[in-house]
């Protein structure tokens, strides 16, 4: 009944004009970044940013979440229509989108996408809704053994998932905690690796850094590389969907759904993976799977929504632990400390107006995407027509305004082009840089809380191993860490033979 | 695993010794009350093992060809004048330095027109300032010809 009761102050929060108004912008601002395919998620808030330390948090958060889940729902138009996904958590419906719109079901395609984004962003909010307060009171009771656990497991997950080399994905978090340490030592103020820079003295900020990672990088990729870019021709028609559509794509929608949520909660596995096992799951429980890939629209209807609901999860451990589930629950943790709250599982309990006020704000985000969506698609499809080499000059004028805007300091905007040069050769290399972004975040955390415990312990690290929470999170980090062993061992004595 | 993996190894292992002994400099303190130096000399020890065990790796498996690198020099065009911008940016004052950087990219890069690239580098570079200076608030530098 609490969450009841709640809910109704935070409608009372989302529904005032000005917040709104920033909830509308945001979602807004997500579906455009959302078929952009030149610009993700990470680099569009990263550049808002700054430009909302001025405002009040919640407004702020609610802006930046609705972009976040905003991406979810845009990223699915260029997938379809184009083949291009206008975000990395859409890859997996260009399969079957794309065929549908080329068969002429491009309307149906669109629009089982948006109303099974509406129903699993919806569910997912529930979820969100009635999980993360009790996670957070479930989570007083962690020490800094289990933290320290619990972070080292979300840092092997997100490794061991990664689509590339094992060992390539741990060298990026190595490399990520040892950038994490850069600045002043928090416990004897100590300056580590600033060669009196100044700007490294408060360490690196994950703000430029990641607008260098993500944003920077992707548009050197891009530079020179202009392939003629194939449009669907003749007009879209027939956006709702007919009955037999929504008969085979009611069930898929609820398994995304509840799918993408449960696995959108697990730190480390952000939104793609989440799309992929869902798809996987479809075409195995499909009556006929030899129609996955030829257009059937469970294949749209499962990844979309599953997306959607993950999006929705990653909020989870984000606003009830202060852990991050990926790279943008990074970013948007930061903008918690920069607008003063305090991430941790006193954060909902200490700010009820501003946790609720989100919560409130996430269902009227949900409807107002689910009305901008189905009749502007065909703007969408002129937005994607400007050319490149006109778009990515701004996005690059952007990232810089951005990243000086920060702390008006050139520093920023030199380290943020650096991590652009770093994360285009890690593409070249095949490195991935999301294990590399949450180890920086969780670095000086797992630090702190390492350091902590070994105080405490008195040096024993028989701490982490007799709590038993503690034991249960670092079992999973050691069957994450081994299990690709045994995978690689295979391959490697295959490849002798 | 692809062919840049036998050099990308080794010198990561390099960057992980050099931070190691930069750790110790800082100090290790004991394990039951760890210095500054402790955290970043374990990440960098992990960082050594998993660089050799790349290393050692990519001499016995099948390499894979990688991509080639096209378009270098625009990168390179591009990264330069990006960091020419960070450069000028406090002297030159933010509406010049924008125009200068949206304009020598539209015509070093993607070849447009001079008085095409002029005229969009001029007009995004007022706009932004309207939104970003005027509009949002930003403490965008004038620089020295106080615009």
């Amino acid at each position: 009944m609490e969450a009841v009761q709640s809910i109704f102050s935070g409608f009372a929060v989302a529904l005032t004009l000005k917040n709104l108004a920033f909830c509308f912008i945001g979602v807004l601002l997500g579906t455009v970044v959302g078929v952009l395919p030149g610009i993700g998620p990470a680099a569009a808030i990263s550049l808002l940013l700054p430009s909302t330390l001025r405002i009040d948090p919640t407004s702020s958060m609610i802006m930046l979440a609705g972009l976040y889940y905003g991406v979810m729902y845009g990223g699915s138009t260029t997938s379809i229509l184009v083949r291009i996904p206008g975000e990395a958590a859409s890859v997996i419906t260009c399969l079957d989108g794309h065929e549908m719109a080329r068969q002429g079901r491009a309307g149906a395609a669109l629009g089982i996408a948006a109303f099974g984004s509406f129903i699993a962003g919806t569910l997912g909010v529930i979820g969100l809704m009635f999980l993360a307060p009790t996670l957070a009171s479930f989570a007083l009771l962690f020490g800094a053994p289990e933290y320290f656990s619990l972070m080292v497991m979300s840092m092997t997950l997100v490794t061991y998932l990664s689509h590339g080399s094992v060992i390539k994905s741990l060298m990026a978090a190595a490399v990520g905690l040892i950038l994490g340490a850069v600045g002043l030592d928090t416990m004897t103020a100590k300056p580590r690796f600033t060669y009196d820079i100044l700007v490294l003295r408060d360490g690196l900020g994950i703000v430029p850094v990641v607008m260098g990672l993500f944003g920077i990088s992707e548009v050197l990729l891009n530079v020179g590389t202009s392939t003629p870019q194939e449009f669907l021709k003749g007009k879209i028609q027939g956006l709702l969907p007919n009955r037999q559509d929504w008969k085979d794509s009611a069930m898929p929608i609820m398994r995304g759904s509840v799918l993408g949520f449960f696995l959108g909660i697990v730190p480390g596995l952000g939104t793609i993976i989440p799309t992929f096992l869902s798809y996987g799951m479809e075409k195995r429980l499909s009556k006929h799977p030899e129609k996955f890939g030829a257009g059937a629209i469970e294949g749209v209807a499962a990844p979309e929504s599953c997306n959607n609901a993950a999006a929705t999860g990653n909020f989870v451990p984000m606003l009830s632990l202060g852990i991050p589930a990926n790279a943008i629950m990074a970013i948007l943790l930061g903008a918690l400390t920069l607008y003063g709250l305090r991430p941790g599982p006193l954060l909902i309990s200490e700010n009820p107006a501003f946790f609720w006020g989100l919560i409130a704000s996430m269902y009227i985000g949900n409807v107002m995407l689910l009305i901008l969506n189905l009749p502007l698609i065909p703007v969408w499809v002129q937005v994607l027509k400007i050319p490149y080499g006109v778009l990515y000059p701004l996005i690059l004028l952007f990232c810089l305004v951005g990243a000086y805007s920060l702390n008006n300091n050139v520093g920023d905007v030199i380290i943020m082009c650096v991590f652009g040069v770093v994360g285009f050769v890690m593409k070249k290399f095949q490195f991935e840089a999301a294990p590399m972004v949450l180890a920086l975040v969780l670095g000086p955390m797992l630090e702190d809380n390492l350091r902590q415990a070994l105080i405490i312990s008195g040096g024993s690290f028989q701490v982490f191993f007799t709590r038993p929470l503690s034991a249960a999170f670092l079992a999973v980090s050691f069957l994450a860490l081994v299990l690709p062993l045994f995978k690689l061992r295979l391959r490697w004595m295959r490849s002798l033979l | 695993m692809t062919k840049s993996d036998r050099w990308t190894g080794p010198l990561l292992l390099l960057f992980s010794l050099y931070v190691c002994v930069e750790s110790t400099r800082l100090g290790l303190g004991g394990i039951s009350r760890p210095g500054p130096g402790f955290f970043p000399f374990y990440a960098g020890l992990v960082l050594a093992f998993l660089a050799l065990a790349q290393s050692l790796l990519s001499l016995l498996i099948d390499l894979e060809k990688e991509e080639a690198w096209e378009n270098w020099l625009s990168i390179l065009f591009v990264v330069l004048a990006m960091f020419a911008f960070a450069l000028f940016l406090d002297f030159l004052g933010f509406v010049v330095t924008a125009a200068l950087f949206l304009g020598s990219l539209l015509r070093g890069v993607e070849r447009r027109g001079w008085l095409f690239s002029l005229a969009v580098a001029l007009l995004i570079a007022l706009a932004s300032y309207l939104v970003f200076g005027r509009w949002l608030q930003a403490q965008l530098p004038s620089g020295i010809l106080g615009i």
